[in-house]
Formats: structure tokens, sequence, C-alpha cells
């Protein structure tokens, strides 16, 4: 009888804790419906009621973004990755500015899988939008239908899902211009001609695949590649140690190679780490971030990437948010020919075109390329 | 006479024989698959760097095992540990490669004592409260981190202790391996590992602490994870709070090929060794063969699974060639 | 202990286990009470509809969990269902897209779940000298690696026509289908395991298997059962799995394995076998479920979530340790 009184008392004591842990601050989230939060994570999600307002606030709104009285998410690939912090941030701190409220979520894994849940969660806590990087092309579609059904815009940045489970795309860069970039790359180290092979994240991964296939059918359709020789596409699966063993192999296995094409920001850091180690003469390029690759990144013999590609990650979350908020504000409908303004941003206004699938995107420029001219200056920025 | 014949049976019927064997034809297998380039110095340097992090925490496996135990906090410990050096480096708070060796390493064992701890005076089950732990560390490991990694710049200095071409990850292996083998052997605290796992209760009664071994056992594979975490960073340059993730498998399945009992009280260090050199190579060769690379974890979880049931097999004819013998 | 008092023995009541257990479970209630209202404060939009309409995805886990005790009553452990899981969405989505009715598609997620089950069992049966733990290990990574194989380099799968599986994912009331599936595996798993001969041979196997085997338990067919069994448990999961997604993909299941122990030990299972009940399992899962959307729906860390699941299980196997080390001391002093 002790032991049952006893037992039930730490049950409470735990249930007790859990509510002082978590609940910090928890008790003013009803009333603090128009207050911007403070920490990065867990900011305040607002208390529903505002979504009727939507149509009679938004229609002044012609050229100037406003987000005020709304709620706008954002999920990330996963949490714990640099790059889609920068997104997120970009993404979080113009909504901020633009008197909007912000939830940012990072899922625990890169998996459709942690996403479907977030995604599941923010569709309770009603927001007035969601901005998604997708780790699944397919298995996102259920959820974000249904988010769509509950009146939600849903759109997707940096990896997208089927056309018809989401209204627009932000696309950081053309899936043709990055194809063209990277094969360009490849003819220009390898001097025109001689074997190249590609390490690649997962085989899922649907943006690296875009790109790859981009890469091969411009090789494929122009004479002036016939040189080059595609000796395999690798999978490192974004894990360091998978990306050294499968270098290593590629290495080994195609003495003649000359350069190795990586389009993720894992797999380019683990090869350039092999390579430069080694002393090989095997150079390297792709899409990689400046911060993680500042070391590797130089003309001469003792660097193995003489320079690579990417977008920059602040910017194109930046751009996702003046999409949710125009697409919240019924500015655009995310239609082909759809115009609006984003701020202070390079390329504004956007105009939202269709790819090559007829699939609806807003494309944020085209890669930029990181050299040893530029890379410091960068390599402090992301 | 009798003596020199129980020395030959002991060598050609022992488990670590077969497993020779089968490395033996593994290897093989490999060298004509890869047109006879597979045993180069350079690739048997890289099989050793690029799974010293798996070979160094069998080693803590092993006494877990023997103990009759599991761990699969493991790499929820290095990616703590190993997140927490690469932080102390990115915000340049620490740059002495020896000092952020010895803090990873504590780190580790401060994780593997409150394992121990729990386990032995809570008397928790080991599965559940390293599986607490698996998720308690990995997650103060991203915490922590913040979203950020430490890269290549940022840890630079460090990262040259796990060049390629550097000879540091090699000789905490053989120092492991070499310490490990002669406490296992030769010392009291290694035989009480073996007797808390044979029979905890006979321990027990001829007055071994089993609860401080236990606690100790943890505590070793919390170190070697702790250390393993520093070399992770040294090793790819860089810290990210999912490295190593789901590889604790991997550790688990290294012993158990090598001949270590999960009911615990059987295994040995070379057993372990030759265990963790196995995986090593088949990791290395599978993408080295040709073969496709959807097609190397099907092929893996095959290779893992017929030795494990190879294992069986000649433990069993083992045992019945003893009771022959000894019927005889 | 017992030499010093024989008044003790008769002290302690006949049925202190019983007991012992069901307070247990009267703590369950009180922390799922108590998450409910956590939820309720900390988020303005945690109610019943919002609770149930998130929930489906959660619950396919629940499937796997009662066979899961089952599995950890008999003192074995199965980590392959993750990847189980995997592969019947895998070729259940296949099915799907080559035109195969709602029976067709439900006939090959629960085939492939039975098929896989039988192996881990037979092996498991034929080898009796190894650990589970290893078997399924190896089995996991086969399984995943037959669906990787069979998704070939996308990776990845969708129902291109959903109108197939959407039966599965419709709403009765407020309810979604999948919670009356639960409800009726729910019973049939607690009744058999507390009221019929076969739970308690489940009890004696995971007890002492060799004494079980000499009371003429046929141990080995308990165990070929409840892999079988966790097996087909995992094929349904996988079923409405693809009712919540449309698709799979080389992801799927991950760590499923983990969350369903974690749910199992929560609710009072040893993972030593012959202890625990599915009563307090099932409370475990729900309360850990809605403390997941509760949490959700604050906007936690997702990482901090797992932090806090960790150490809810670790203190939960604690406290009847705490209690016990308690009571003794208790005794002791009384005594004393």
């Amino acid at each position: 009888m002790k032991r049952k009184v006893v037992s039930t008392m730490l049950c409470a004591a735990m249930a007790a804790g859990l509510l002082a842990g978590c609940g910090s601050g928890s008790s003013s989230s009803a009333a603090s419906s128009a207050s911007s939060a403070s920490s990065a994570e867990t900011t305040e999600a607002v208390a529903s009621g505002s979504g009727e307002a939507v149509k009679s606030g938004s229609t002044a709104a012609a050229g100037t973004a406003d987000a005020s009285g709304h709620t706008y998410a954002i999920v990330t690939k996963s949490a714990g990755n640099p790059y889609n912090e920068r997104e997120a941030s970009g993404f979080k701190d113009t909504i901020e500015a633009l008197g909007g409220t912000c939830i940012v979520q990072n899922p625990e894994q890169a998996t459709a899988d942690a996403q479907i849940s977030v995604i599941n969660s923010l569709i309770s806590q009603k927001v007035d939008s969601i901005a998604v990087a997708a780790n699944d092309a397919n298995a996102l579609s259920a959820v974000l239908q249904q988010a769509m059904d509950a009146g939600i815009k849903v759109m997707t940045l940096d990896s997208d899902v089927e056309a018809s489970s989401r209204m627009v795309f932000c696309n950081q860069a053309g899936v043709k211009e990055v194809g063209q970039a990277l094969i360009d790359a490849v003819y220009d180290i390898t001097g025109g001609e001689g074997e190249y092979a590609i390490l690649s994240a997962t085989s899922q991964a649907t943006n690296q695949n875009s790109w790859i296939d981009a890469m091969k059918s411009i090789a494929e359709s122009d004479d002036k590649y016939s040189e080059l020789v595609l000796d395999e596409v690798a999978y490192g699966d974004d894990e360091p140690q998978k990306s050294t063993d499968q270098t290593q192999a590629l290495l080994q296995k195609y003495p003649n190679l000359k350069v190795i094409c990586s389009p993720t920001t894992v797999g380019i850091s683990a090869a350039a780490k092999v390579l430069q180690d080694q002393n090989s003469s095997v150079k390297l390029t792709g899409l990689g971030l400046p911060s993680e690759m500042k070391e590797y990144i130089g003309d001469d013999d003792s660097h193995s990437c003489p320079y690579m590609f990417l977008w920059n990650p602040i910017d194109l979350g930046k751009l996702a948010a003046y999409t949710s908020v125009a697409l919240v504000n019924g500015q655009i409908t995310g239609a082909e020919g759809d115009t609006f303004e984003a701020g202070d941003m390079e390329n504004s206004p956007y105009t939202v075109t269709k790819n090559a699938d007829g699939a609806t995107e807003i494309i944020l420029g085209p890669p930029y390329k990181f050299d040893p001219s530029n890379i410091d200056e960068w390599a402090e920025v992301y | 006479m009798q003596q020199k014949k129980s020395f030959w049976k002991r060598l050609t019927g022992s488990r670590e024989a077969s497993l020779v064997l089968i490395l033996v034809a593994l290897l093989i297998v490999v060298t004509i698959l890869s047109g006879g380039t597979f045993l180069t110095p350079s690739n048997i340097s890289q099989i050793f760097r690029n799974n010293a992090l798996t070979m160094l925490m069998a080693l803590g496996m092993l006494c877990v095992l023997l103990t009759a135990g599991i761990d699969i906090s493991i790499t929820s410990i290095l990616a703590f540990s190993g997140m927490t050096i690469g932080l102390l480096q990115k915000y340049d708070i620490l740059h002495n490669t020896f000092l952020l060796f010895l803090i990873a390493a504590l780190i580790g064992t401060g994780c593997g004592l409150l394992n121990g701890l729990i386990i032995s005076k809570g008397k928790v089950a080991p599965i559940i409260c390293t599986m607490g732990g698996m998720y308690i560390w990995r997650g103060l490991a991203y915490v922590i981190s913040n979203n950020n990694w430490a890269s290549g710049a940022d840890v630079s200095g460090f990262s040259d202790f796990g060049k390629d071409g550097s000879v540091g990850p090699y000789i905490i292996l053989a120092i492991a391996y070499v310490v490990f083998f002669i406490v296992m052997k030769w010392t009291t605290f290694g035989r009480r590992i073996y007797a808390v796992g044979s029979n905890a209760e006979a321990a027990e009664v001829s007055g071994i602490n089993v609860d401080k071994v236990i606690s100790l056992v943890y505590m070793i594979m919390g170190l070697l994870a702790g250390l393993s975490g520093a070399l992770s960073v040294s090793i790819y340059a860089s810290a990210q709070p999912n490295m190593q993730y789901g590889k604790e498998m991997d550790v688990i399945a290294a012993c158990v090929i090598g001949g270590v009992s999960m009911n615990g009280g059987r295994g040995s260090v070379v057993g372990t060794f030759l265990g963790a050199l196995f995986y090593a190579i088949v990791a290395k060769a599978l993408p080295l063969v040709g073969l496709e690379s959807i097609w190397q974890n099907l092929i893996k979880g095959i290779i893992v699974l017929a030795v494990v049931l190879l294992n069986v097999l000649t433990q069993r004819a083992m045992d019945r060639a003893n009771l022959e013998r000894r019927e005889l | 202990m017992a030499g010093k008092s024989g008044r003790e023995i008769n002290a302690v009541p006949q049925n202190s286990v019983k007991q012992k257990i069901l307070s247990w479970e009267g703590g369950l209630v009180i922390i799922f009470v108590a998450v409910l209202i956590l939820g309720a404060v900390i988020s303005p939009t945690y109610n019943f509809f919002s609770v149930f309409r998130e929930m489906p995805k959660y619950l396919c886990e629940i499937f796997m969990m009662f066979a899961m005790g089952y599995i950890l009553i008999i003192a074995e452990i199965d980590i392959s269902v993750g990847a189980i899981v995997c592969l019947a969405a895998t070729l259940g989505c296949f099915a799907g897209n080559a035109g195969a009715p709602l029976a067709g598609v439900i006939a090959v997620c629960i085939g492939v779940g039975f098929l896989a089950g039988c192996l881990n069992g037979v092996i498991l049966t034929h080898f009796t000298e190894l650990p589970s733990m290893i078997v399924t290990l190896g089995t996991q990574i086969i399984f995943r690696g037959i669906a990787e194989v069979s998704l070939g380099s996308g990776g990845s799968v969708s129902m291109s026509n959903s109108k197939i599986i959407m039966p599965l994912a419709t709403m009765v009331g407020p309810f979604p289908l999948v919670f009356f599936f639960v409800a009726i595996a729910a019973v049939i798993f607690i009744f058999s395991l507390s009221r019929t001969t076969f739970g308690r041979k489940l009890y004696a196997v995971g007890s002492n298997h060799t004494a079980a085997h000499y009371a003429g338990i046929p141990v080995q067919k308990i165990r070929m059962i409840c892999f079988v069994l966790i097996g087909t448990m995992a094929g349904v999961c996988a079923l409405f799995y693809l009712s919540t997604t449309f698709g799979a993909n080389t992801t799927t299941g991950q760590g499923y394995e983990m969350d369903v122990i974690a749910m199992c030990v929560f609710g009072g299972i040893a993972t030593t076998g012959g202890k625990g009940n599915l009563i307090g399992a099932t409370i475990a899962g729900f309360t850990i479920v809605c403390l997941r959307i509760a949490l959700g729906q604050r906007n936690i860390n997702t990482q901090l979530i797992l932090v806090i699941i960790g150490l809810l299980l670790i203190i939960s196997v604690l406290i009847p340790r705490i209690s016990e080390v308690l009571g003794n001391r208790k005794r002791r002093a009384v005594q004393g």
C-alpha cells in the first residue's frame, strides 16, 4: 500500500517536473497574439481567429508587403544543419520585419516522416502559411493537401514536392542553370575532355537527382561535352564517413579520373578533405557552403577545389518569406505570370514561371560562383 | 606431447581461427573482384583509418557484452563529446589537441559512468537505460550545436592529428588494443568482467563487487565513445550533431561477428579485432567491387547474417567434436 | 530477509505483484491526465479534435506496440520492425500502382509483414543459441536493403492512385478510422495476454524458458508465433502508414522499433521478460503520443522532445527501484 502511494507521488512529481520544464512562458501564449517572440526555435504560436481577417486586410496591400496579424511557418529539412539554419533565419527575419509572426520548425531528422509530424502540428495551430523544404517528393503530398484543404497557403522552397500538393515552389536556381554551371565547371577543370564522377547525397534526394539528370542531358545534347565521360554516380548519403569511403573508392576504381562533382554540402566537404589530404591530382567542384569549404578552395595544387557554386540560403529564405506573405495576402495564387515585390531583394519584382514539367516556380537567380577571390568574404556570412 | 597437441587443437578449433579463415576467403574474393588491387598499403591504412571509430568502440562494447549488457547510447555520447570539442574550437576557446582529447574523453567517461550507475544501482535493464541515453545525449548534441557545424577551418590544427598520412589514429588504436588485450587476459579486473558475465550471482558470492564492475565497464565504454568523438572530429575535420547516427549497431554487429556472445561471459579481444576488421573490409570492399550503391546495404545485411549463422554452426561443430572426444 | 520475520511474509498480501502493477497503471493514468492538462495549458489549439486529427500517423505504431509487448514479455526483442514497415509499405505501394484494389494492397502489406516475421521466427527457432537482437539486426539491414533495391535510384514511390487507399484514411466523426482498428487490436491483444492459456504461457516462457520447456510448454512454437505476430502487425502498420502518406521511401519506419520499445517499457513491461501487461503499455503509448502532439503544437525544439522522452524513459524505470529502496528503508526503520 505504501509503495503504491510512493510511486503515485513520484509519478505526479514527474508530471509536475514536466510541466515546469517545458511550460516556461507558456501561460502568456494565448494572450500574446501580436508579440514577436525572441527565442530562435520556440517562437510563440499565435492563437487562431485571425484567419477570417485574411481577405479584408489584403486587398489594400498591392505593392508593399504587410504580414501583420498572420502566422507564417517554415519547415526545414532537418535540425543541426547550418544551411537550413541560414535559410530559416532569412525567412524569420523578413517575416518579423514585416510585422508577422514566424514559426521555425526543424524536424528531428532529415526524413519525410519527421516532417509529416511537424506539418500536422502546424495544421492544428491554424497557421496562415507553411513553407517546406521537402525531404521526399511524394510522401508529403497527403499531409500538404490536408493543409491546403484547411485553408493554409502551402509553398515549397529548396526541394520541391508534386506540383498538385503545393501552390508554388521557390527554386534557389533553375534546375537547368545549376546543371549547366556544374557541367561547365567540369568541362573547364578537366580541360574539355576526360573522366569525371558525381558524388551525390542519398538516392532519393529530389533536387540532387534533378541536377544530375540536367547535367547528363546537357552533356548528351551538346557535342561540346562529347569528350567528357561520366564514370559513376556514387551516393554518400550525406554522411561524412560514407562520403569518404565513396570518394576513396572512386579514386581507386578510376585511375584516370580528373574531376569529382559533388552537388551536396556534406559530400563536397568530405571529398575535399580526402583529395587534399592525399594531395591527389583529382580536382573537385560542386555545390558547397563557403564556411565549410574555405579550407579547400584555392587555385594551386595544395587546394582540392578551384571553385564551386551555391546560392545564398539567407536570400532563399527571404524570397520564401515574401512569397508566403504574397500568398496569404491573396496577391498571388501561384499561377504562372503572377508578380510580386520582394522588398530590397536583388531581382525584385519576382515572377512566377513554369518549369519544364509544367509546375510553377519562382527562381531566385543563377547559382553564385565561389572562388579564391571571394571565399573569405562569404565564409563569414554563411 | 599432450601439451603440444592441445595447443594445436586450440588453434584450429577456436572461433578466432574459423574467423581468420572466413576473413582470408573474403579477402580472396574481394581481391579477385576488384582486379587484384585491393590489398595495397594505402587501402589497408584507409581500412583502419575509416573504421577506427568502430574498432575503438568495439573494445568497450566487448566488455559491456561480456557482462551480458548492451550499450546503444555510444554514438550519441560520441556526438555529444565530439560536438562539444568542435564548438570549443569554433568559438576559439581552446585549440590544444591533447586537452581537447582529454575533454572529450572526460565527457564520455561521465556519460558512461551515469549509464553504469543507473544500470548497476538502479537495476535498470541496460538496453532501456542506454536507449534513454541515446535520445538524451544526441538531443543535447543538437541543442548545444544550435544548428551549427564545426568544420574544416574551425578545426584545422586539431584535424592534423587524424589527417590521412598522420599516424595518430593508428597509435590510439594500437595502444587501446594492446592495453585491452593485457587487461582482459592477465589482470584480475579482466577476469572479474568474465566472471560477472558468466554468472553474476556466483561472482557476487565469491566476493566480486558486481555493481562496481558493471559501473566500471560502462564507464570504460563511455570513455572510448568520448575518445571516438574526438577522433571522429579529427579524422573527418567536421563536427555535426548527427555524426555516426545509427552506427552503434555496426559496433555491436562487429563484436558478434567476432564471436562475442550477447548472453555474456564469452568473447575475446582478438575475436573483437577480427570481427571489426571483417566489418571494415566489407565496408571498404562493397563500393570497390563495382556493385551499384543501392545494392550495398542488402549485401551487407546478408553477409552479416551469414557470418553470424556460420559462427553458430562452427560452434556447434566444435561442441560436438569436444563431446565425441570426451566420449572416446 | 524472510528469516528475520515469518510474520512479514504473512503480512504481505498474496497479490502484491498484482497490486504493484495496478499502482503502476494508476500512476500512468495520472500522468496521462497530466499530459492532457499540460497540452491544454501550453497550446491554445490543443483540443479533442486536433489531437485526433494528428493521431493517425502515431496510431500506426501502436499496432506494433501490442506485439512488441508479447515479444518483450517472452524476453526477446525485435529491432527489425521499422525495416519491415518500410518493405511492406513499399511493396504495398507497388501493388497499388500495378492496379491492385484495396484488398490487394491490404493483402500485400500484411503478407509481406507475415513473411518477414516468419523469416525472423524461423532463424531464431532453428538457431536457438542466437539472441534475437543480433538476428533482427541482420534482417533489419536486409529488409531495408530489399526495399532500397526495389525502390531503385529514386528511393521513393508514391501511390499514383491514392483513391485506392483513401477508405482507410476516412474520419468517423472526430475519430480517424484507424483508431477503431487500434481499439479492436487492443482488446484482442490484452484479452489473450491476460485471460488465455496462451498469455500465461508467454509469461512462463519469459520468466524462465528452461523451466517452461520442462513444464511442457512448446517454447519454440511460442517464440515463432510471437515473431510472426509482430511481423504481421508491422504489415498492418505499413498499411495505415500508406493511408496517411500515400507513399513510401527508404527512410520510412526509421526509428519505429525504438519508439515502440519505449512505449512498452514506459508502460511497465520489463525487457528482461515475464513482467508487465498491455493495459499499462496501451496507456503509456497514448500518453507518449499525446505528449508528442502537445509539445509539437507548442513548437518545442524537436530534439528537445527526444531529450524529454529519454528522461521520461529512464525515470519511469527507476521509479519502482526508488520506491523499493524507500520502502525497505522505512520497513527497516520500523523494525529497528
